[in-house]
């Protein structure tokens, strides 16, 4: 059976635009302006610059990423890593020098509590009193 | 039966082997109708002969860019048996030997494995390892699968049968000059890409030759396109590769 390659490395001199999508590994260290997805690790290198959303299970970034990065497993920002751009991840590492502007996202896999309805309402002019707000002691 | 298709023996030391392989062949009881290509007769027209005669395994016997040029005659109508001889590097690594003894001896044991090949259009194969080596840097645009286009400058890039392409550049930054006197010397610049599609279209600037051991098998610009398990050869082991 053929395997699906062995992962794809964009060279320093390399100029792409469009989707690049591999199952295996991708390492950038060109440029690229489209879509980088990988179902195995992303390495954007010190000299990569990426306009566009980068997606993988592992993602690192040494270069310039200008996009929304999703990592299924470990995002991880290195020293001369910029991102200007949403961040999803379960685990995020950012390393003392990277910059990342943008909003962050981290699953955890549990549900958000909302806060529970009271069981009357207060009527106006009823104000709390300090007693109400300490909870009993048993 | 097989059928053997030999490369024009280039020394006599060559010659030599071919008449020790036909001792090898017998003594193996393998010896099948053995052919000898030269001028008159090309290997293309040889291997078509063999495919007229009914023949289901071809041997080629000679280099990597003979045995490509019998791979591409024959695919798809039979099997591959392979002879490494003289600069055969690809061919030995593909079949699991360089001694033609030992590769004679897989013959007899006829265990198939599935190669992938890439065509270049309209008719040329890439069996073995295609290269495309400038003789300065050169550009090369690409399209990969329709959804992915590209530039790169390379001086040498290499076409495999799985349509993989590899880029490599190696080039000077010219020296930054302080107060236009001196110069902070330049540095050399190294760039590996590596890209693999089912179809892919390249075009350099120059057009360049495509060569296989050598020899050219096509010239830029090229569509190429992966043919998935489409040639059958004799190596050590069966499988699908």
């Amino acid at each position: 059976m053929e395997t699906n390659g062995p992962g794809t490395t964009v060279g320093v001199n390399v100029a792409l635009s469009g989707t690049l999508k591999d199952q295996n590994d991708i390492s950038v260290f060109g440029m690229v302006e489209g879509e980088v997805i990988s179902e195995k690790s992303v390495t954007i290198g010190q000299t990569a610059q990426v306009k566009g959303p980068v997606k993988g299970e592992l993602v690192t970034i040494a270069g310039v990423v200008r996009g929304a990065i999703s990592a299924s497993e470990k995002l991880e920002l290195l020293e001369t890593g910029k991102v200007f751009g949403s961040i999803s991840t379960k685990n995020l590492v950012i390393h003392s020098g990277g910059i990342f502007v943008g909003k962050c996202e981290m699953p955890t896999g549990e549900e958000t509590v909302e806060e529970p309805e009271p069981d009357s309402e207060i009527e106006s002019g009823d104000t709390p009193t300090e007693e109400t707000l300490i909870p009993d002691e048993e | 039966m097989y059928y053997y298709i030999m490369e024009p023996p280039s020394t006599r030391a060559v010659r030599q082997t071919y008449q020790k392989l036909r001792d090898l062949l017998t003594n193996l009881g393998i010896a099948g109708e053995m052919m000898a290509a030269s001028p008159a007769r090309t290997p293309e027209e040889l291997a078509m002969m063999g495919l007229e005669r009914g023949y289901s395994t071809i041997v080629a016997v000679g280099g990597d860019a003979f045995v490509n040029y019998i791979a591409q005659t024959i695919i798809g109508q039979a099997v591959l048996g392979i002879i490494p001889i003289g600069e055969a590097q690809q061919s030995a690594e593909l079949i699991g030997t360089n001694n033609m003894k030992t590769a004679a001896e897989f013959l007899k044991f006829r265990r198939l494995s599935t190669f992938n090949t890439t065509t270049a259009d309209p008719d040329s194969l890439i069996f073995l390892d295609a290269v495309v080596e400038p003789p300065k840097l050169a550009k090369v645009s690409f399209v990969i699968d329709g959804k992915l286009r590209g530039y790169a400058y390379f001086n040498k890039m290499t076409v495999t049968r799985n349509l993989e392409i590899k880029i490599e550049s190696q080039h000077l930054v010219e020296p930054k000059k302080i107060l236009g006197l001196f110069s902070t010397g330049g540095t050399v610049v190294k760039s590996l890409s590596q890209f693999h599609g089912r179809n892919v279209r390249l075009t350099t600037e120059p057009d360049l030759a495509l060569l296989v051991d050598g020899r050219p098998v096509a010239k830029t610009p090229l569509q190429l396109r992966l043919n998935p398990n489409s040639l059958k050869v004799i190596t050590k082991r069966g499988s699908i590769l």
